[in-house]
């Protein structure tokens, strides 16, 4: 059944964080603004790879009104962060690697203060050769960006012999992938609100995606305790990925801490751009054949990443892309070599899909290429090759076996879409303009979710009944938008009983939650799930055991249900959550913590847990201007039950329109380490006139007998396939082969027959 | 005395009626309207996002016209009316608010204002209109999170509202 309000009645709520988002009285921390606050700003690089000679100071520290300059001289500890591997600056000391690098930053009385500041601080820098791209940075004669070279990560696989698989194949297809620099465009740019507090403590009310991961880092900089550090990272307008990693803390809280007053960050449009992480640019070249008959036999990739300066996570991208170049497909010889190279061009990190968007589009185009080689229907050859539930994942691994593959590939294959495809075109055509062709085509995901094997992937959560008589659930994920405090509302309610007055949720705030966690990698979800899953024995046995106790009643007499505690039997209330709550000395309080599940492999980054999701797409090209239009999109999701309908579908259609854009429209564009794309005038994401057509979902819930781990993510899957398909139908329009994204219109241009006929008098 | 400085004396002072409340702001002229209602009033329900007019995260009405507040300058809203998503739900939730929660139109929630101002500002001069006069209306209000989907939903519910509140 497809996913809409009308289809699932009451399990379509009205968002718990809705009302304050409507009326824009919802205070994000980029809103917040306290007396006697002073302004932060960062001077960042001029160039995309110089020698810093000296930074001097003293004009701008003398400006009246100025509070703080800071250089790497003021760095108390670590000068450095990532979350991976500590090797970004904080602030530059003797080189800058790129055009985001910080070289200092203020705190003064207003922010044009601020800015006349950052125009006073005199940098002399000599000028280095740039490195502009990975190819490059490969060479043995390029610039070596940091001490261990310019590779940041080599990933390889191989199963089988893949050249002597290749002599037995009777078609190859050989075609090279490049996919671009996407912004993740949150809507909200990164900033906050940095406060020294009268106990000595620093309280960081800025968006990120694991609280305590930036308080680990924050206090490595800053030299203190983790315990002084209070990380307040939600609500967030959006990160996409893009706020996991630090941006802004680092100066804030220096520049809060060096002059003792609340510091204020928030960064322009163009600051985002030129310091913020992107998706990794990837060339992906591929060799894969098959038998006479269509079967898979031999599949070769190599993989090139541009990294950007510096390493955050992209080794862990490098190795997530590795393993979805492989995908759901079964073949005897595989041969897979990845690099991620550093180089001067903007940071590349963590954004929804992990590598997985650009691994699917090449592993998608060489199915239906060669299909087409074969005279075989795209998806008949994806059938014929499809994974089984029992084989092992892409690395050979074990993984939580579901049979998501096939009833994902059943969905599209019965879609009244997919048919549609089948049905001679020209009928369609004829009532079309001559310049205006239409195709369809279709697309196949496995995507994993987790860190995967190697990374410590902790969850958790507490259930309190508080002194207040609320339910309080205390989870260290964030709320960026997809929905979570909505998801964590309806899980309680739907089972234990509680109604939704009786919950209060607390999260983001790193003095209140566990550590649960990132909210990352399509996990929150399945991890809040499973967390309620590991509470609802213990916890509900001592709400009930201490009710029966004040009751003078068996427990056995007893259930949770709304409001407080009830006649098992009947309706009646007996004993409301707040007489619950005074009749105790203390709160009744359980906590769980464990770790995402993994494969018992010791193939770093492999997965356990996997979503599958297939999409149908029809597109419009018209052919004078190169333009192509998502006509309809039809996406089969098989995640297990869905938590949450209304997040779910907004997770499939917001993922979606990135997947479009990643297609159609976006590039951070480069030339020799500048960026030319410096805000959404020139770099271009869906609008609503982009997304006129119907995107229906359906979602398949079913899991096998036994299956102990429950929802799957859907957090970036919804990312991923719809660009493979949007490529494939542009094939069936255009008959011309998509290998680069953002699908360049003029390559799509065409002079039409009337035309060509009218020029040559036909 | 010169021409220039007579002018400049003048719009130092800028009044302007900021959802039903008459307003005399001491702004330089060139002062944009976003810094105006964030900065010195605390109106932070209007976001910032690009400052160059292109996302419409801050959008406000000016005399009942959807206005990018970013590109909008202190002098340019003298004697005007001007309404922000706080005036929008001075009486409480609004239909379109309304619309908006009931079919999910939003996630993170940093565009809504702007895109719940856009519309009003489009059921305010069409109160029936095409997709076309949708698509248009809208283009200027980037959304990351949604996809549009439910902003499309939103707003036909809105309409679909506003039609039977009528009849």
């Amino acid at each position: 059944m497809l996913l809409n309000r009308a289809s699932v009645g009451e399990r379509w709520r009205i968002r718990p964080d809705g009302p304050a988002k409507v009326t824009g009285s919802l205070e994000y921390l980029t809103d917040m603004a306290r007396e006697g606050m002073l302004h932060g700003l960062v001077l960042r690089s001029e160039y995309p790879h110089a020698r810093i000679r000296s930074i001097r100071t003293d004009q701008a520290k003398r400006l009246e009104g100025v509070h703080g300059v800071l250089t790497y001289l003021d760095v108390p500890g670590l000068n450095a962060f990532g979350i991976a591997r500590p090797d970004q600056p904080v602030l530059c000391e003797d080189r800058v690697r790129y055009v985001g690098d910080a070289v200092a930053c203020v705190a003064a009385e207003t922010p044009e203060l601020a800015a006349r500041a950052l125009a006073l601080i005199e940098v002399d820098y000599e000028l280095l050769p740039v490195v502009a791209g990975p190819i490059e940075a490969l060479r043995g004669d390029a610039p070596q960006l940091h001490p261990q070279g310019n590779a940041l990560h080599r990933t390889s696989f191989r199963r089988g012999d893949v050249e002597e698989g290749f002599k037995q194949c009777a078609h190859i297809v050989e075609e090279t992938y490049e996919t671009p620099r996407q912004m993740h465009t949150y809507m909200e740019t990164e900033g906050g609100l940095f406060v020294p507090e009268a106990d000595g403590r620093l309280t960081v009310y800025s968006p990120t995606q694991h609280g305590f991961m930036d308080r680990m880092q924050l206090s490595r900089i800053l030299a203190v305790p983790q315990q002084s550090i209070r990380v307040v990272s939600s609500p967030i307008g959006g990160s996409f990925g893009g706020k996991d990693e630090l941006n802004v803390q680092p100066y804030g809280a220096l520049l809060a801490m060096h002059t003792g007053r609340p510091v204020k960050i928030h960064q322009t449009r163009w600051e985002s751009v030129r310091a913020g992480l992107k998706r990794h640019p990837m060339r992906i070249a591929m060799k894969t054949g098959t038998d006479a008959a269509g079967r898979l036999i031999a599949h070769r990739a190599s993989i090139v990443a541009d990294t950007g300066p510096y390493s955050t996570l992209g080794a862990e991208v490098l190795n997530f892309a590795t393993e979805h170049v492989i995908g759901p497909y079964r073949y005897d010889h595989v041969d897979v070599e990845g690099v991620s190279a550093f180089t001067n061009n903007g940071m590349s990190g963590e954004f929804r899909g992990f590598g997985g968007n650009q691994a699917i589009f090449a592993l998608e185009g060489q199915m239906d290429r060669l299909a087409e080689r074969l005279g075989m229907d795209p998806w008949a050859f994806r059938k014929l090759n499809l994974r089984r539930p029992e084989d092992p994942g892409p690395f050979d691994q074990p993984i939580a076996a579901t049979e998501g593959a096939v009833k994902v590939w059943e969905a599209i294959a019965e879609c009244s879409l997919w048919l549609e495809r089948g049905a001679p075109a020209e009928s369609g055509q004829a009532m079309l303009e001559p310049w205006i062709k239409t195709g369809i085509g279709a697309a196949f995901t496995m995507h994993g979710a987790g860190l995967g094997v190697g990374i410590p992937d902790p969850a958790g959560g507490r259930l309190t009944l508080a002194p207040d008589g609320k339910i309080e659930a205390a989870f260290g994920y964030e709320e960026f938008g997809q929905g979570l405090i909505a998801t964590l509302e309806l899980m309680l309610i739907e089972q234990f009983g509680f109604a939704a007055d009786d919950i209060r949720i607390i999260i983001g705030d790193t003095d209140a939650v566990p550590d649960s966690g990132s909210t990352t990698a399509s996990r929150a979800t399945s991890m809040m799930w499973k967390s309620l899953r590991r509470l609802k024995e213990p916890f509900a046995s001592r709400l009930l055991e201490r009710a029966a106790s004040v009751l003078d009643a068996e427990t056995g007499e007893l259930r949770l249900g709304e409001g407080g505690i009830r006649e098992r039997a009947g309706e009646a209330l007996l004993l409301t959550y707040r007489e619950l709550a005074d009749a105790e000395q203390s709160p009744i309080r359980c906590e769980t913590s464990f770790s995402f599940p993994t494969s018992p492999t010791d193939r770093v980054g492999a997965h356990f847990m996997y979503t599958y999701s297939a999409v149908a797409a029809k597109v419009e090209l018209n052919v004078l201007t190169g333009r192509v239009k998502v006509l309809r999109q039809f996406h089969a999701v098989a995640a297990g039950p869905v938590m949450n309908p209304q997040g779910y579908l907004g997770q499939i259609e917001g993922g979606s329109s990135m997947a479009l854009g990643f297609a159609l429209l976006e590039d951070a564009v480069m030339e020799e380490g500048r960026y030319m794309t410096r805000n959404l005038d020139t770099y271009l994401v869906p609008t609503i006139a982009d997304q006129r057509g119907a995107v229906d979902v359906l979602p398949i819930e079913h899991l096998p007998e036994g299956d102990e781990h429950g929802p799957r993510g859907i957090g970036e899957v919804g990312s991923v396939t719809l660009g493979p398909a949007i490529a494939a139908a542009i094939r069936q329009a255009s008959g011309k082969w998509v290998t680069r994204l953002p699908v360049d219109p003029a390559s799509l241009q065409e002079t039409p027959v009337f035309l060509s006929e009218a020029v040559n008098g036909g | 005395m010169s021409e220039g400085e007579t002018v400049k004396n003048e719009y130092d002072e800028l009044r302007c009626t900021i959802n039903g409340t008459d307003y005399s702001i001491a702004a330089p002229p060139s002062e944009r309207l976003l810094m105006i209602l964030r900065d010195r009033l605390g109106l932070t329900g209007t976001k910032r996002s690009c400052d160059i007019g292109r996302c419409g995260a801050c959008m406000v009405l000016i005399d009942g016209k959807s206005v990018n507040a970013c590109l909008a300058m202190a002098y340019q809203c003298g004697g005007k009316r001007i309404t922000t998503i706080e005036g929008v739900a001075a009486g409480g939730i609004d239909p379109i608010q309304q619309a908006f929660l009931e079919e999910g139109g939003f996630q993170c929630g940093y565009c809504t204002p702007g895109m719940i101002v856009s519309v009003a500002a489009l059921l305010g001069e069409h109160p029936d209109p095409t997709d076309d006069e949708i698509a248009e209306a809208l283009s200027g209000n980037l959304c990351r999170c949604t996809g549009y989907g439910g902003i499309w939903r939103a707003v036909k519910r809105a309409i679909e509202a506003r039609r039977s509140a009528a009849t």
